[in-house]
């Protein structure tokens, strides 16, 4: 007792300058999301929807970087997860190649698909990005059905937990190998979005003229966009592989791909703690759906729900989820002003 | 092609849209370290002059000389737009085009962005280089925005401004890029008569300051006749006349185009 009234006084303000860096803010929250599972009471299956989060998480970051802060869409992201995550599992089983290279080559062959795909999307104006990843897509997915040899179709590509330099993962422990992937991720993202790209991401989505009189190429950086995300989504489907040992061509449909619209635009559009909050919205839902008595019996409507949602949140909550922390303590200073707390709205003011 | 002494000269520009010629057969020539003023009544392709040695239009013939910072002389409509800036030339635009979302100091960091070396790479993993050139960057940009005049401004929105602090935000941001040529698209438009007074000293110390030419479109004649050494008036995209400021002032064909227009 005694020494945490001492300990406390010092520790504080340490804390609040160390809360000013993102990294900190990244790192403490996968702190969180790592130890979660750990939470008395939680089920195995909870943690696999935990795991669901996560990977989707990265796809959804990546997702950001396109929709949010470059301001294209992508109605097919879907295909490139899943090749992240059959070429992962293929270079592990079939080729007994080690773990990390499978990452490496889940993330840089997706990037240059993507790279590929918008050199000749992106040359053209207006909503061909969207209608080239639809139409990519179906053919990726056809791919995953036919080519035999390489997913094993719909009798399903089966795969292990991760092994690193002899250490073997478990559930568990694949669980905060991709926290750290995702937090690592946050940060790359938050670096770059706060630099010159970013800035220049910007000024492309608020006014092309201003960003093309500075300098902006925005070929280049729409395609920049739009590879990250896709390199981001080989990682997440890689991490996919290696959590849930399973993938065959029906994961990879086209409502995961709207999953990832949805995400971004629920969570908070242009943000990267959207993109997670995104991410669990539409991972959770379809879960909490199923305890809903009568609910969980119709098909679909989950699906149905995300779509009225995201209109909600389009009409009345443009900033998405992200900022529901915020309001509500604007909200709390507001209308504590006057009445019980007069000194403590000053200080809210002040900030 | 282009004389030493001069910084950017328009060859036989021509542009037109549908039967409409906006830039005709237009030919002018500014001179190191010179205030130039283009002149001409509304609709007359001032702008239409700046989109095209901008390469935000491609004209249908003509050359645009010019001297870049790197020593060379190009011809600008053989570049691409987002080139222009890195070779030297920067402009304003005369509905101000600026990031309302972004604060003060990250609208000018983006006017230095063709000047920026490191890639995402580099800035994503903070590596030395990147952060040194983004501190670089944020301290060249902080001391112009207080040469502006807009000091403890830097973390403000640029969103809900007041229109002639904009106008200044956007000629603060031509100065990040390090240009040759600043091009004023109407840069006293909006302004009242005292801000468009300190304009014009503004406008003849940066060209001090920065060691660099200036090309204006300006209906305002005061700021006009006040900071240009030489004048074109153009109307219906041709050339009217060139000279001194006095001597367009006595021109009669550049007085009927005015006259012609107004009431
Ligand atoms: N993109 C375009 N498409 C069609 N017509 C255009 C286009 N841009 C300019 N014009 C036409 O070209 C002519 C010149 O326009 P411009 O904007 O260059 O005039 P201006 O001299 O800048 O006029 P103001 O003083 O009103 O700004 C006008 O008739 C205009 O309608
Ligand atoms: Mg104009």
């Amino acid at each position: 007792m005694n020494k945490s009234t001492t300990f406390l006084p010092t520790l504080m303000p340490m804390l609040r300058l160390a809360w000013k860096k993102a990294w900190f803010r990244y790192v403490s929250f996968g702190v969180v999301l790592a130890a979660l599972p750990l939470i008395p009471g939680m089920t195995s299956s909870n943690a696999t929807i935990l795991g669901s989060v996560v990977y989707f998480s990265i796809a959804a970051l990546g997702f950001q970087v396109l929709l949010g802060y470059s301001g294209q869409i992508s109605l097919g992201h879907t295909a490139f997860i899943g090749v992240g995550a059959y070429v992962s599992g293929y270079i592990v089983k079939e080729l007994g190649l080690p773990f990390p290279l499978a990452v490496l080559a889940a993330a840089v062959l997706p990037f240059i698909l993507g790279l590929v795909l918008g050199l000749i999307a992106l040359r053209l104006e207006g909503y061909y990005l969207a209608i080239a990843t639809l139409g990519l897509a179906e053919s990726i997915r056809i791919v995953f059905i036919e080519a035999h040899g390489f997913t094993r179709g719909f009798s399903g590509f089966f795969s292990n937990y991760p092994r690193v330099l002899g250490y073997q993962f478990n559930k568990g422990s694949t669980y905060v190998f991709m926290v750290a992937i995702l937090v690592a991720l946050m940060i790359l993202v938050y670096n770059f979005i706060n630099a010159a790209t970013g800035r220049a991401l910007a000024a492309m989505r608020s006014s092309q003229s201003a960003a093309q009189a500075m300098g902006v190429s925005l070929f280049k950086y729409k395609l920049m966009a739009f590879a990250i995300s896709t390199g981001f989504a080989g990682i997440a489907g890689a991490m996919y592989m290696h959590f849930f040992r399973y993938s065959d061509p029906t994961i990879w449909n086209s409502g995961l791909s709207l999953n990832l619209v949805v995400a971004c635009i629920v969570g908070g559009i242009a943000s990267i703690e959207g993109a997670v909050i995104g991410a669990a919205f539409v991972v959770a839902m379809p879960e909490l759906l199923r305890i809903v008595p009568g609910l969980g019996s119709i098909n679909g409507a989950s699906f149905v729900l995300s779509g009225v949602v995201i209109i909600l949140v389009l009409l009345f909550y443009p900033g998405g989820l992200v900022n529901v922390a915020s309001d509500i303590g604007k909200l709390r200073s507001r209308l504590s002003k006057g009445s019980k707390h007069p000194e403590r709205s000053t200080e809210y003011v002040a900030e | 092609m282009l004389p030493n002494k001069s910084i950017l000269k328009v060859e036989h520009l021509s542009i037109s849209f549908g039967g409409l010629k906006a830039v005709d057969d237009l030919s002018f020539e500014i001179a190191q370290n010179q205030i130039y003023g283009l002149i001409g009544p509304n609709g007359a392709g001032k702008t239409t002059v700046f989109n095209c040695i901008t390469k935000f239009y491609t004209p249908d013939s003509g050359n645009a000389w010019f001297h870049t910072k790197q020593g060379k002389t190009v011809n600008l409509v053989d570049h691409k737009v987002h080139d222009i800036v890195g070779l030297g030339m920067v402009r304003t635009f005369q509905n101000v085009e600026l990031i309302k979302e972004l604060s003060i100091l990250d609208n000018l960091l983006i006017g230095a962005h063709s000047q920026f070396k490191t890639g995402v790479l580099a800035q994503s993993f903070r590596l030395r280089k990147a952060v040194l050139e983004e501190n670089e960057y944020r301290t060249k940009a902080r001391s112009i925005i207080e040469y502006m005049g807009l000091g403890g401004k830097d973390a403000e929105l640029v969103g809900g401004q007041p229109y002639g602090t904009l106008k200044r935000i956007e000629l603060a941001r031509t100065l990040m890029s390090n240009p040759k040529l600043i091009i004023l698209d109407e840069p006293a438009a909006g302004l009242n008569g005292t801000e468009t007074q300190a304009l014009a000293g503004l406008i003849k110390q940066i060209r001090i300051d920065f060691n660099c030419s200036v090309l204006l479109v300006e209906h305002d004649m005061t700021l006009v006749m006040g900071v240009c050494e030489r004048i074109c008036a153009i109307s219906f995209g041709k050339k009217l006349a060139e000279g001194t400021p006095t001597e367009i002032r006595n021109n009669q064909s550049v007085q009927e185009a005015y006259l012609g227009k107004d009431e």
